[in-house]
């Protein structure tokens, strides 16, 4: 009797020793409950559900669903996209230089203000591919129409109006609008207009397709408006309620002529290069210096901030 | 059993509908009283991420300048949420740098983790929140939570177990725009005027 219990106890000594020490070498390997302990063990009360699921988990359902012969239909993941609106501003207008700083009663200015539309060919034939789709298309109006779009549009930004929103502006012009905008109160007000909008380019791009045509026209813009962005908390970033600015701008309006139920929305904004610097921020900002070498110091005053080129830009 | 029970034991089962329709009038008039107990917090809810989100009205131009907050946060680091909370209690109330300086130089696992959590919050604050300096910030609120943990076994002698948590633990921190605020030292003297006027203060009620 002595002799088979000390070999039995001398067993149960050998595996729990053998277990304990696997636990401590490697405490991520889940093992179960060890089954041939010769002695009567501990009924485990609680295995937490992690050591059962693993050795089930890695098996091939794919394979079992096939031998039982369930055919998947092939999944076909499509989506299709319709695209409204083109990618950037094709041709891009030049606006000439010094346009709204000569008064129109010098020569110069007196020619600038002659200077028509009927001049670029290119325009014209745009203006009349659009009045092939939409016949009651003139300059005039247009341009009136662009500049209600362009109130609108702001008015809707400044009230953060998703959908109206993206009724009045192209899906490009989106994101460069509320990009940054969303945890900041923009409070915009357009005081009046200056002079009467005039349209001074338009484009006929076509995207993908040769007949998919997209309308693409400028329009000139002179105008007084007040812009005042607050950010998160309430305090004011940028510009003043109060002061309005006179502003020069060169909208560009876009519509998907061949679809039926297009509209004109406002596409982009051109920056010519010689414009005006626009006011800085109410903030300091950081530039990061130049990159020195372990013994070199920092000479402050050699030092010049570097400025951006002045180039058009289309916004 | 039943027959053992004593003259108490039975007046006290009588008594329990009482005692349970009295609770249970307490609980039924609290709703009154606490009405937003736990109605909708859950495990996955990121609250503290959210609070990043509000939006305040323009302040008019008189009104003092309210200071820029950000609320920053990292979920299950792989420490302890009890050796995490020393180091969070060490770092509120200074600011940002001498928090980044001490943190720096501190042994701990949990210190490096907290370093990169703050200057993250920093680069947050000034690309994001419209901070001017970003020295100009002090932590405000810093914590640690528990985060959900995983549960192993381990193995004890005799065919015993124990379910061993492999810990995981969430750090919050709060920065503020502003010079952190100092403490105001009482001194020994202001102590005993205290004491003094609490003296002073006594009435004796129900007397002539």
């Amino acid at each position: 009797m002595a002799m088979p219990m000390r070999r039995t106890l001398v067993a149960l000594h050998r595996a729990t020793c053998s277990s304990l020490k696997n636990a401590e070498a490697s405490l991520d390997v889940r093992h179960p409950a060890p089954l041939f302990l010769p002695v009567r063990t501990k009924k485990r009360h609680f295995i937490p559900p992690a050591v059962g699921l693993k050795m089930k988990a890695g098996e091939d359902s794919e394979a079992k669903a096939r031998a039982a012969g369930i055919v998947f239909r092939q999944q076909y993941i499509e989506r299709s996209i319709n695209i409204a609106c083109t990618a950037g501003v094709f041709d891009p207008y030049i606006p000439p230089e010094g346009d709204a700083r000569l008064s129109s009663l010098s020569k110069e200015g007196l020619k600038q203000r002659t200077e028509q539309i009927r001049q670029s060919a290119a325009s014209q034939l745009a203006i009349r591919k659009i009045k092939e789709y939409d016949s009651l298309f003139t300059t005039k109006d247009f341009a009136e129409q662009a500049q209600e779009i362009f109130i609108e549009a702001h008015n809707a930004l400044a009230q953060f109006n998703k959908e109206k929103l993206h009724s009045l502006v192209t899906e490009r012009c989106y994101p460069e609008m509320t990009r940054g905008n969303r945890y900041k109160t923009i409070r915009w007000r357009f005081v009046e207009s200056l002079e009467p909008p005039r349209v001074v380019h338009a484009r006929c791009p076509d995207m993908v397709s040769k007949n998919n045509l997209y309308g693409q026209v400028t329009v000139r813009m002179h105008s007084r408006q007040t812009l005042a962005i607050y950010d998160r908390f309430g305090r004011l970033m940028l510009g003043s309620e109060e002061q309005p600015k006179d502003v020069l701008e060169y909208l560009i309006i876009e519509r998907h002529l061949v679809n039926p139920y297009g509209r004109w929305r406002l596409h982009g904004k051109t920056v010519p290069s010689w414009a005006p610097a626009k006011d800085p921020i109410i903030k300091t900002v950081l530039i990061p210096g130049p990159k020195l070498k372990p013994g070199q110091e920092f000479e402050a005053l050699n030092y010049h901030v570097p400025k951006p080129e002045a180039v058009q830009w289309n916004k | 059993m039943a027959a053992a029970m004593t003259g108490r034991g039975v007046a006290f089962i009588r008594n329990i509908p009482g005692l349970l329709h009295s609770r249970l009038q307490v609980l039924g008039g609290g709703p009154q009283q606490l009405s937003c107990l736990h109605t909708s917090t859950s495990l996955e809810s990121k609250n503290w991420e959210k609070k990043n989100l509000k939006v305040y009205p323009p302040q008019l131009p008189d009104d003092p300048r309210r200071p820029a907050v950000v609320h920053h946060s990292r979920r299950q680091i792989k420490y302890s949420k009890d050796k995490m909370w020393y180091l969070a209690k060490m770092i509120q109330g200074m600011s940002i740098d001498e928090a980044v300086a001490q943190l720096e130089f501190n042994d701990k696992k949990g210190a490096k983790i907290m370093k990169e959590v703050l200057l993250e919050a920093q680069e947050m604050a000034v690309k994001n929140h419209n901070v001017e300096y970003k020295s100009n910030l002090y932590v405000a609120e810093s914590y640690s939570g528990k985060g959900k943990y995983l549960k192993r076994i381990r193995y004890h002698g005799r065919g015993m177990f124990g379910i061993m948590d492999k810990v995981y633990c969430n750090y919050f921190v709060k920065l503020v725009e502003g010079s952190p605020p100092k403490a105001e030292e009482e001194t020994s003297f202001d102590k005993a005027k205290e004491y003094v006027q609490n003296l002073k203060n006594r009435t004796i009620i129900h007397s002539l």
